[in-house]
């Protein structure tokens, strides 16, 4: 016991609370009455931020749940994250870009199919050429859940791959990739948004850089010939649409409630190279797309078909009118639509202001009534480096800004009507954030259902925020409380490389499966080769030589495999199948073979493959890495590699 | 030299060609008059220098050859409210004298009084009045300009952000900016990309930020004026800067403030009165911050985690709402080589008399804040409350989870290392932080 402790006096206390010092004080019999009402004054000058009584409001007690899904985006780890919120607790890791050493993602057949199917024609030649199956790195910025009518509709989460180009797709009733797709002609895919109403529909893909298309080795001295191309993917085929030329870049994009309309920033109208010629231009703009427009020179045959999509001309002198072209302030970063269905937030990075645009005013300037200036509503000064803004549904939106480390908040409405005249102050409070906040989003702050409880401010450095790790130091992920008058922070989340964005929802919106299905078709590969085998796939275990090659099929119920030994020749091409019987919730087993760098998840009714060539000879025990059981230890097995010839 | 002394002599002589072909340069004179200033433009040749007469003039003019233009007073060069009133894309050009008007508003064109093209260097413009344009100067890429002693009252009936600069500064090196004074429009000096100039004894009054500057270094920044603007000196992304003796009255977000601005030293500058922050220090690294005066703001220091090795010694700060606002965990010391910073709330004792308080102080304790909130507990500072409050927290280090110490506090503040001008209103700017968005209407 510390000494104050022992005098009755809780350091914390101290901290927390004034009155507390100001009853020491008063103990002391030194303090007089004014004294302690002063003192208990500063208790408001702390109230902001770390302060016990806040952290309490995040904190789930262990044994209840988090009331959200927080889906988390991994940058340039690959990865998706689920944390519980408002707990912070990481819940899950989803692998999508990356390699995983736990679940063999990238190893296993079912993974590998996954991540090379998609990939265009030119990708799978370079990969070949240096030994390659896949790309090994990705950059997953965006995790955007699927809608119905502005809602979300607990089907799919979409990510985007800025590195190598992808869009990768989740099923949430398993909480896993079960799709990737390169996307031809564009080079780099940043923004990602989804079409909203009726529902998704399309996935609307930014290629942020400009490339030559198609990007083949010419025009590589002419980069006013480069162009970056903005996507709609089918979300249920997985297959591009239609994708549009645009002048400029694109950096983040957001849609309509009703459909119609997507809306880019464009950081580089001046189609510069270095930093200087980006930011030559004190004007960039937006670009808004008519998907009605888009669809008409579809139908119209206006595409060019390059690399296997349908390419329509939207650059600045194109005839088509399926773009339009708004200048707004230098440099602007994020694209936000408000849930009320009617606005759009565009916030101005190097300039200190969001724009704000109504949707419906784009049928206008589409029909040439107004000039697109003319859709701007409301612009209003908000600190500095305003990046993203999120909402809370009651007419309140919340900007990072990444200069001045704060997040504000202010009314919507309020905005509007400043920007008509009217003496109003729609700024309502600034806080700090620790450091340097990039995207921020609040509970089902991207949707009709905004509902204003917890925001998540997702900052790029945490400094000395945590204990030191060395000179590679975590992100900082705070939550914020914003269900009252002012915005409290509640958490630091320490978060490995690199959290850009997060949306969240709440657990009512979902109801993933406990087990799997048997039949699923994420085990398509091994139910087809099991019919082919006239195998009985989680009944039969079985060896099937096929010349030279070999498919293993084996049971694993905790805590034996099905087949404890198996021998192939060297040089053999071995698949292993294995399936997990068990169908008890959250027994997954695993399957690794030691000296193969061979390792998989196997979850309970599932079945996953992995294919590998046995050149190296000998006993190779195989075992569970996924504990199972009491006798976990023992669930193992070995492959016998004979010497070719033997 | 040699030119200037050439046109000197052919003056004396009292001779004005009407055109300097074939004998070195020469003034020619220039009435108003259908196209007068554009054939004289035309029909000159580098070097000469012509001399405007009063009177209005149409622009566009485009300089495409280096001669002087310089305006007697009342010679007007009006853009009629469209594009650039004079657009220079020759080297060696100068304009002085002239009043400058009505450019168009397209900002993503840079509609401006003067334009200064990539490729033309060493301009001078000089003295001249600029009115009612959407932006003032902009020098574009050019370098070793020299921009002096010129008026600039740009466009405020348009929104902020439609806004133009008094000066545009991009993607140049080696300018002068110098004795300008800017009074309405967006930024008064937006600084991008440029490095090695000097910016030194500029005016900015009324604008939303006076000296706007992202990733711009070796550059000074000296004896300029910042007067309620939204921010004065917003020094951002860039190192080895001399910010020395510039004053800011009364901005509204914040005086002075380094973002991601290192190597750099800041030194004699005067901050009164700001709403929000006399000075904000972030994440900007190694700089040398002394003997500046930081007084009436709301926060005098706002010192965010991860900003290292800055000296910090020799200021003084004075009456400000809270002194330090401290939002690292990391203990910094405030002084140099014996020698801290000035505290007005440091209820101080100099026992031995050497003008270094003989405790240490640390600011930002919850004594600070009852000080300014109830002033007239400064009269109570040596009572036995605030005593034994500060008594607590010395005893129970943990209130401090970090901050900064200064171990050798001086007992006076240093007198003002700028003066304040004459008839400048002192009242300081509103301490409401809500208040930043609050006038980003036109100003009709």
């Amino acid at each position: 016991m510390s000494k104050s402790e022992k005098d009755g006096v809780n350091r914390r206390e101290l901290i927390g609370s004034g009155l507390t010092v100001a009853t020491l004080a008063g103990a002391g019999g030194l303090a007089t009455g004014g004294a302690a009402v002063m003192v208990a004054q500063t208790q408001t000058a702390h109230a902001e931020s770390d302060d016990d009584a806040n952290h309490k409001k995040a904190l789930v007690p262990p044994g209840k749940l988090d009331e959200y899904y927080g889906f988390w985006s991994g940058g340039h780890s690959g990865e998706v994250r689920i944390l519980g919120m408002p707990s912070m607790r990481e819940l899950m890791r989803i692998p999508v870009f990356n390699r995983c050493s736990a679940t063999g993602w990238g190893i296993t057949n079912e993974s590998l199919e996954i991540l090379t199917e998609g990939l265009t024609p030119a990708s799978k030649a370079y990969l070949a050429s240096i030994g390659q199956k896949t790309f090994t790195n990705g950059d997953l910025h965006h995790p955007r859940p699927s809608y119905t009518d502005g809602a979300y509709d607990g089907r799919f989460l979409f990510v985007n791959d800025k590195a190598n180009t992808r869009l990768g797709r989740i099923r949430l009733d398993v909480m896993k990739c079960d799709k990737i797709i390169q996307i031809p002609n564009a080079h780099s895919v940043h923004g990602l948004r989804l079409q909203r109403y009726p529902k998704t529909g399309y996935v609307f893909c930014n290629g942020e850089n400009r490339a030559p298309i198609p990007n083949t080795g010419k025009f590589l001295d002419e980069p006013k010939k480069w162009r970056s191309v903005f996507s709609a993917v089918d979300a249920d085929t997985m297959q591009v649409a239609w994708q549009v030329v645009v002048s400029g870049n694109l950096d983040n994009n957001d849609a309509d409630y009703k459909g119609k309309y997507v809306a880019s920033t464009c950081y580089n109208a001046e189609e510069g190279i270095t930093v200087a010629e980006m930011t030559s231009a004190d004007k960039d703009h937006i670009v808004v797309f008519s998907l009605a427009a888009i669809e008409q020179a579809i139908k119209d045959g206006k595409f060019e078909e390059i690399n296997g999509a349908k390419v329509l001309d939207g650059t600045k002198t194109s005839k088509l009118s399926i773009t339009q072209y708004i200048p707004v302030a230098n440099s602007p970063h994020g694209c936000n639509a408000a849930p009320n269905g009617k606005h759009l937030v565009i916030n101005g990075k190097l300039s200190p202001t969001v724009t704000i645009f109504e949707w419906d005013k784009f049928d206008d300037v589409f029909s040439g009534k107004i000039k697109g200036e003319d859709a701007i509503v409301g612009n209003l000064e908000v600190g500095l480096g305003p990046l993203h803004t999120t909402f809370d549904g009651k007419g309140n939106c919340y900007t990072s800004l990444f200069l001045d480390s704060q997040v504000v908040k202010w009314n919507l409405d309020e905005a509007l009507r400043a920007y008509k005249g009217e003496k109003v102050n729609p700024i309502k409070q600034k806080i700090d954030v620790h450091y340097q906040i990039g995207h921020i989003n609040a509970t089902h702050g991207e949707t009709k259902e905004a509902d204003g409880k917890w925001a998540v401010a997702l900052c790029k450095f945490s400094k000395d925020r945590f204990l030191n790790v060395g000179p590679l130091k975590p992100e900082n992920d705070q939550l914020l409380d914003i269900s009252g008058d002012k915005m409290i922070l509640v958490h630091d989340g320490p978060a490995f490389s690199e959290p850009h964005d997060a949306t969240i929802m709440h657990a009512s919106k979902l109801s993933p499966k406990e087990v799997w299905k048997k039949d699923d078709p994420y085990f398509k590969f091994a139910i087809d080769w099991a019919k082919k085998d006239g195998v009985k796939l989680g009944v039969d275990d079985k060896i099937i030589r096929d010349g030279t090659k070999v498919r293993v099929y084996m049971t694993a119920a905790a805590p034996a495999f099905g087949l404890t030994q198996f021998k192939v020749k060297k040089g053999d091409e071995v698949t292993v199948f294995v399936t997990n019987v068990d169908d008890v919730v959250d027994l997954t087993h695993g399957f690794t073979i030691v000296d193969y760098g061979v390792a998989m998840e196997i979850g309970p009714q599932a079945t996953a493959s992995v294919t590998f060539t046995a050149n190296n000879p000998g006993v190779h025990y195989y075992y569970c890495q996924w504990f199972c059981h009491a006798l976990h230890m023992e669930m193992s097995g070995q492959m016998l590699v004979e010497e070719a010839g033997a | 030299m040699t030119r200037g002394l050439r046109v000197r002599l052919v003056m004396a002589a009292g001779i004005f060609l009407a055109d300097g072909s074939g004998v070195g340069a020469a003034d020619i004179k220039v009435e108003p008059g259908e196209g007068g200033l554009r054939q004289a433009l035309s029909a000159a040749h580098s070097g000469d220098r012509l001399l405007v007469s009063e009177g209005s003039y149409s622009g566009p003019i485009v300089i495409d050859k280096a001669v002087a233009i310089e305006g007697t007073p009342g010679a007007v060069i009006d853009a009629g409210g469209n594009g650039t009133a004079i657009k220079i894309i020759a080297s060696g050009a100068a304009i002085r004298g002239l009043t400058i008007r009505g450019s168009g508003t397209k900002g993503e064109n840079f509609d401006s009084g003067v334009y200064i093209e990539q490729g033309a260097d060493g301009v001078i413009v000089e003295g001249n009045t600029f009115e009612n344009n959407l932006f003032g100067v902009v020098l574009h890429g050019s370098k070793n300009a020299i921009v002096r002693n010129n008026k600039i009252a740009n466009r405020s009936d348009l929104w902020l952000n439609d806004r133009g600069n008094g000066i545009h500064i991009w993607n140049n090196t080696g300018s002068v900016i110098e004795g300008n004074k800017v009074t309405s429009g967006r930024d008064g000096i937006y600084i991008e990309i440029s490095h090695d100039s000097i910016i030194r004894g500029n005016r900015f009054e009324g604008l939303r930020f006076a000296v706007h500057y992202m990733y711009a270094n070796n550059n000074e920044i000296s004896g300029n004026i910042s007067i309620r603007n939204h921010v004065g000196f917003a020094l951002m992304y860039s190192k080895n800067l001399k910010v020395f003796n510039n004053l800011s009255v009364a901005d509204l977000q914040h005086g002075l403030m380094l973002h991601t601005t290192h190597k750099s030293e800041v030194w004699g500058n005067f901050i009164y009165g700001t709403g929000e922050k006399c000075l904000f220090i972030y994440t900007s690294a190694g700089n040398d911050i002394h003997d500046n005066r930081f007084e009436q703001c709301g926060i005098g220091v706002h010192f965010t985690g991860g900003s290292e090795d800055n000296a910090f010694y020799g200021n003084s700060f004075l009456a400000n709402e809270m002194q330090v606002k401290y939002t690292g965990l990391k203990v910094y010391e405030w002084s140099r080589a014996g020698r801290g910073n000035y505290w007005s709330d440091n209820p101080a004792f100099d026992l031995d008399g050497n003008g270094i308080a003989d405790a240490a102080y640390r600011p930002n304790t919850l004594v600070d804040w009852v000080l300014w909130k109830y002033p007239l507990a400064k009269l109570l500072v040596s009572s036995p409350a605030i005593q034994t409050l500060r008594y607590v927290q010395d005893q129970l280090p943990t209130l401090y989870p970090g901050g900064a110490i200064d171990s050798y506090p001086l007992m006076s503040p240093s007198p003002p290392p700028v003066a304040v001008p004459a008839h400048i209103d002192l009242t300081p700017a509103s301490r409401d932080p809500a208040q930043a968005g609050s006038d980003s209407r036109p100003i009709m």
